[in-house]
């Protein structure tokens, strides 16, 4: 199983000051979130981590190597991006789409194999998609785009995982149907970085937690630790008032009466 | 003893040249034809013309659209349009000879007619002598030679004699109106630029690089022209000259120096042209005299 | 079973299409204004025959057709390869400019006296100069978006036309019978068929590897690259290819419009949006269709001939409402 490391990383946001340069380590097992308001650059983080975008300064490591040494198909054997835009521009099957999560395996003249479909159809199972296997994209349903990006994604057999807002789109039957999947991939020895925005999910699911602000500063750690109401509060701009459910701390907006 | 081998000489040696007729083209290619042409097509109206002019009238198989003229013309089969014609029909036409035009023939169509091994002249007149040394040359390919060289030399006569007659009458300045929209005129290279001169006429746009410039109606009326011709619109429709006469500060409108000369006397490179300098000096004459 | 499956999937169309297209050179081969009968043109195949019916065919019709083939063929794989580049179906080798670039770079080497080698090339330098022009443009300081390409494109390619009008009414007259085709195709000027056949199925041979990696491409470059395409190499290689295509097909024919935008549109679809499938198919299925077009274009009013890109653009704009109105 691999672990994704950030080294010294300043991710590439026009006209923004460095802040806090990044450097933490994705273990196996390990489900983080992000978390930050609106244009705090969780997205651009997300793709940085991903080597889709090159960062400011600082590197990022997959397995101790970085990825200027490595070839795209290799990253992509191992690290999986679930992305909040999608372009559907042409027409294409369910289950063509997920099948394109194999190619990061397949040599250019290779053809799709038995096994492939396989996990094509063990991936739309598993995200409860099989029943529109013939359906055209286009006529699909916003969760159920969503859905079927997790479906590729888990088609793809990555040891690392980077979604974008996953529970976009989704119900709340969806979205911890959603949740559970990432769980269910870091019991089993993968790493998971997730960017949010329901503090909910986050604070439900996530092992870690990444803050970041919109100026560029940022902090990390434990869940228990990093989840502090005041923290949040000033991270939102927003107050929030906290409780406590099976031993877990949750978080809600605050009315401006209850406000301290 | 002597004169008689050299005579036996001299037949030997004329025998193979005389089977075998051979003239070099416009574009410097040497044509031969092993017996006298019997089945020509023309690609261009002009070159329908020259052929007839030539005495070789009765040898074309087919020609190209608006070959109007002479009458017998109208008649013949037609292979396409000079800028677009069908090789298929005139291959299976089986001709012995074809008549391009080196200016309006598509190249790459011409050039593959001649991969075919069809004999092709290569026809490109620029001026009278060009005309009458082409009548003779395709005298000499359709085996008409006799016609042939009688119409060219009757054609060069014709304009010695407008050359004599016009040589020291005074200059007249002149536009000739080629088309009405875009506006275009001909420049001194060109067959009207050509009679223009031979009449004492002085064409204002003789200078310009184009052939048939295009040009705006302010240059007209920059130039001031003493005499305006047209051509190109119907023999009984006054309209293009008509469309002059408000700019009434035109010299040639004043003096109603507007005058219409039938398009295809001085547009086509044939001896018609001869009819339309005529009628082109008689204007300039005419208006020498409203001085 | 399922790589045969799937196999067998794409090779009944395209087995079907090459029917067709083999079908479409027989009908173009056995039609002309000169009547030439089954038997006869039998006759021919088999290496006899009449000496003038050996000529129509073999020196004429067939030469021609093989042209037409190429050339629908060659713009029809450009327009597919342009619009999975820009995820946008309008997209072709005209509407950006790269068939006019091409145009524009022959013409002024045709007006200096240049051989057509080095015609050949300079289109090809127009095609792929006019593709970095609009690109690198559109590009601008950001990534691009599609409708800023192709409104780059759009622009640029009216300009190249623009200066197409301006050599022709500025060039010296003797030049221009050889000239005018270059504003609207005609395949009565193609010569030999075979440059444009072999680069037609040289770039053919070397794209179908690419083809699933042209898929991914098609769901976004992000997309692509979270997938293990290496975009810019890939989107390079597609600009590289598109251009010589188009290159060579604007030199055997001039600039023909409409082939490359209707006919990938049409077979996605009809076939879906594999390109495995769809870049064979719109080599086939563009050749067909020029080739009908063309025969269509030299016999329709025969002696007189058009153009083949009038009919084109006669055929192709009904289908294509068509098929847009129906897939609603």
């Amino acid at each position: 199983m691999s672990t994704l490391s950030a080294r010294q990383l300043v991710i590439d946001i026009p006209e923004r000051g460095d802040g806090t340069p990044l450097d933490f380590s994705i273990q196996p097992g390990q489900i983080w979130g992000v978390l930050g308001p609106n244009g705090a650059g969780k997205t651009t983080l997300l793709h940085t981590l991903a080597g889709l975008k090159s960062p400011r300064s600082g590197f990022v490591e997959l397995n101790d190597l970085g990825f200027a040494q490595l070839r795209r198909k290799q990253i992509a054997r191992e690290i999986a991006v679930v992305f909040q835009e999608r372009q559907d521009g042409f027409p294409a099957t369910v289950l063509e789409t997920v099948l394109i999560g194999r190619h990061p395996y397949m040599a250019p003249w290779d053809v799709e194999t038995a096994e492939d479909l396989a996990l094509a159809r063990d991936a739309l199972k598993r995200t409860a998609l099989s029943a529109l296997e013939d359906r055209l994209v286009s006529t699909l349903s916003g969760g159920e785009r969503q859905r079927l990006a997790l479906a590729t994604a888990l088609c793809q057999q990555p040891t690392i995982w980077l979604a974008d807002e996953p529970g976009n789109h989704l119900d709340l039957r969806h979205q911890v149907q959603a949740m559970n999947l990432f769980a269910s991939e870091a019991e089993s020895g993968r790493a998971v970085l997730l960017c949010l925005h329901d503090l909910n999910l986050a604070a439900r699911w996530c092992t870690h937690i990444l803050l970041l602000y919109p100026d560029g500063r940022a902090c990390w750690g434990e869940s228990n630790k990093m989840l502090e109401r005041s923290a949040l509060e000033t991270l939102y701009q927003q107050p929030l008032a906290e409780t406590t459910v099976d031993g877990r701390r949750y978080f809600v907006p605050a009315t401006g009466a209850v406000n301290d | 003893m002597v004169a008689l081998y050299r005579f036996l000489l001299l037949i030997l040696l004329t025998l193979p040249a005389q089977a075998e007729r051979c003239v070099v083209d416009d574009i410097n290619h040497t044509v031969c034809l092993p017996k006298p042409a019997e089945r020509i097509i023309a690609l261009s109206p002009g070159a329908t013309e020259l052929l007839f002019a030539a005495g070789a009238g009765s040898k074309v198989i087919a020609a190209v659209t608006f070959s109007d003229f002479p009458e017998a013309a109208k008649a013949l089969p037609r292979i396409g349009s000079y800028n677009r014609f069908d090789m298929e029909a005139i291959v299976a036409a089986q001709p012995d000879l074809i008549i391009a035009w080196k200016e309006g023939n598509p190249r790459e169509q011409v050039a593959q007619l001649r991969d075919l091994g069809l004999p092709v002249y290569h026809g490109d007149q620029r001026d009278f002598q060009d005309i009458a040394s082409t009548i003779k040359r395709l005298g000499v390919l359709a085996g008409t030679e006799q016609e042939a060289n009688a119409e060219a030399n009757r054609f060069l006569e014709g304009i010695e004699h407008f050359r004599q007659k016009y040589e020291d009458a005074a200059p007249v300045r002149a536009f000739y109106q080629v088309w009405v929209n875009p506006l275009m005129t001909a420049n001194k290279n060109h067959f009207i630029g050509h009679a223009l001169t031979l009449c004492g006429g002085e064409n204002i746009f003789g200078e310009l690089p184009r052939l048939t410039p295009r040009i705006g109606v302010e240059a007209v009326l920059a130039a001031d022209p003493e005499v305006i011709i047209a051509g190109g619109m119907a023999e009984d429709d006054p309209g293009w000259l008509d469309a002059w006469r408000p700019f009434s500060n035109l010299t040639a409108v004043q003096r109603d120096n507007l005058f219409f000369v039938p398009p295809s006397t001085l547009q086509r490179p044939s001896p018609r042209l001869l009819d339309g300098i005529e009628l082109l000096c008689r204007n300039l004459e005419t208006a020498r005299g409203r001085r | 079973m399922a790589a045969v499956e799937a196999l067998r999937r794409r090779s009944v169309p395209l087995l079907l299409l090459a029917a067709a297209s083999v079908i479409c050179i027989a009908v173009s081969v056995s039609t002309g204004s000169v009547a030439i009968s089954v038997g006869e043109l039998w006759a021919v195949i088999s290496g006899g025959g009449e000496p003038l019916h050996r000529t129509l065919i073999l020196e004429l019709r067939l030469p021609r057709s093989l042209a037409a083939f190429a050339t629908g063929g060659l713009l029809a794989v450009a327009g597919a390869l342009m619009q999975v580049l820009l995820r946008n179906p309008l997209a072709d080798p005209y509407v950006l400019g790269l068939s006019g670039g091409a145009a524009v770079a022959a013409l002024l080497c045709m007006l200096a006296g240049m051989p057509p080698a080095i015609v050949s090339i300079a289109a090809f330098a127009g095609a792929l100069g006019s593709a970095v022009l609009v690109f690198g443009l559109a590009h601008g300081r950001g990534s691009w978006t599609t409708t800023r390409l192709l409104l780059t494109g759009v622009v640029v390619s009216s300009g190249w036309g623009a200066v197409i009008t301006f050599m022709l009414a500025v060039g010296p007259t003797e030049q221009l019978p050889g000239m005018l085709y270059w504003l609207m195709g005609d395949l009565a000027y193609a010569r030999s068929p075979w440059p444009a056949l072999i680069i037609l199925a040289l770039t053919s041979l070397i794209l179908l590897p690419l083809g699933r990696s042209l898929n991914v491409l098609a769901r976004g470059p992000m997309q692509a690259a979270a997938l293990g395409v290496a975009v810019r190499p890939l989107e390079w290689s597609i600009y590289g290819s598109a251009s010589l295509l188009t290159a060579s097909a604007v030199t055997t024919a001039g600039s023909i419009g409409f082939v490359g935008l209707v006919v990938p549109h049409m077979l996605r679809l009809v076939l879906g949006n594999d390109q495995r499938l769809i870049l064979p198919a719109a080599a086939l299925t563009g050749g067909a269709l020029l080739v009908l077009a063309d025969t269509l274009a030299r016999t329709i009013i025969a002696p007189e001939q058009l153009p083949a890109g009038v009919i084109t653009a006669l055929l192709g704009v009904p289908t294509f409402l068509y098929l847009l109105y129906r897939s609603r």
